[in-house]
């Protein structure tokens, strides 16, 4: 058949791959690429067949990855890759599309592709798994509007700051800190928890999370809503002054 | 749920409900993705990102065919829905998950518990 048409040769990636798998058959929508190497890289996750071709495909279009070990819906145990792209598997001659225009496809469907990566070495999918995990996590989503802008400048020490004393090497639990620290420090704890606790409320009240205990602690003089809706609270018109 | 290791991370889960999803670690959950798929398993991790990693997972997909996977991360701009269990009292895991940010903000952890990055005010 035809060579499929988005197979480059590229070099390996030469830095940050957590794990490569040689002997590993990719296939595509069903269809077998060949046996190569599959490279999980922090920047993108690569296969090269033995012959030097292969593709790569970007974290942020993986949808989602995973371990398949049922026969039943694949015959061999697999990596599986949910792609959000589409990969032309052959040469065609259609004409080219207007962007956006999917071929045959609502438009509201998105484009999918199913890569499945084999390995000989069955052992080895948990440590492939886990890699592509700690690669994916490296990419967040740029259009999330959760992960905002709120944490700029340079990171410090809290505690540090408040005492002037630089980093204090010592870590304790909960109960020992507490009785470590000098009157000015407990002071200084309860004052950093304010503040946090204010600033917390003040920003973040969308939130929502908000206990009774929090409430009585954090109040804080500011304008936010801080009654408890009750369920029915406004059904009784009627109220006895 | 063992707390992120990054400042940045917990600072997100702090201030967002994804600390509701951080919480359900070790409960059987069904994730409803984004291309109408679901996968049903045991939840091993969730990140800040919401990137959720379940285990034993049944999975039917957007056509109706069912599978197990024994393992699956989805990302977090994939995830529609995520179910919270019936068995699961949702004011008490959150406040569990920020009592965990708290002493490891306080009284350090594995590493840096004590650097925060200054916040931008009256955003």
């Amino acid at each position: 058949g035809g060579a499929m048409s988005f197979l480059k040769r590229f070099p390996p990636p030469a830095e940050g791959v957590r794990h490569q798998q040689p002997d590993t058959e990719a296939v595509l929508a069903g269809r077998t690429l060949g046996t190569g190497t599959l490279y999980i890289a922090e920047s993108r996750l690569s296969w090269l067949e033995n012959s030097g071709v292969g593709f790569s495909l970007d974290y942020p279009t993986i949808s989602l990855h995973a371990v398949s070990r049922d026969l039943n819906a694949y015959p061999w145990e697999h990596l599986y890759v949910m792609v959000n792209a589409k990969f032309k598997e052959e040469e065609t001659k259609e004409a080219p599309m207007a962007e956006g225009e999917e071929e045959d496809s609502d438009d509201d469907v998105e484009p999918i592709a199913e890569f499945r990566f084999v390995p000989s070495d069955k052992s080895a999918l948990e440590a492939m798994f886990s890699a592509m995990c700690e690669c994916q996590a490296l990419h967040p989503d740029p259009d999330d509007e959760d992960s905002d802008d709120d944490y700029e400048g340079e990171e410090y020490d809290v505690e540090a700051h408040e005492l002037e004393q630089g980093d204090i090497p010592t870590f304790y639990t909960y109960e020992e800190g507490l009785s470590h620290l000098t009157a000015e420090g407990q002071a200084t704890l309860e004052r950093l928890e304010g503040m946090l606790a204010q600033s917390v409320s003040s920003q973040y009240n969308m939130a929502g999370v908000r206990t009774e205990d929090s409430i009585r602690e954090f109040e804080d003089g500011m304008e936010v809503d801080v009654a408890p809706v009750v369920a029915g609270q406004f059904e009784d018109a009627e109220v006895d002054h | 749920m063992e707390v992120s290791h990054s400042v940045k991370e917990r600072t997100i889960a702090e201030n967002s409900l994804v600390i509701l999803l951080q919480g359900l670690h070790g409960h059987v959950t069904t994730v409803d993705l984004r291309d109408e798929s679901t996968a049903t398993g045991r939840v091993t991790n969730v990140d800040a990102f919401m990137n959720v990693r379940l285990a034993g997972v049944t999975f039917t997909d957007r056509q109706g065919t069912v599978s197990r996977l024994d393992e699956l991360f989805v990302t977090g701009r994939n995830v529609r829905y995520v179910h919270i269990p019936d068995e699961v009292d949702i004011r008490a895991t959150i406040e569990r998950q920020l009592q965990a940010i708290h002493r490891v903000r306080y009284f350090g952890g594995r590493d840096k518990g004590r650097k925060e990055f200054p916040r931008t005010k009256h955003k």
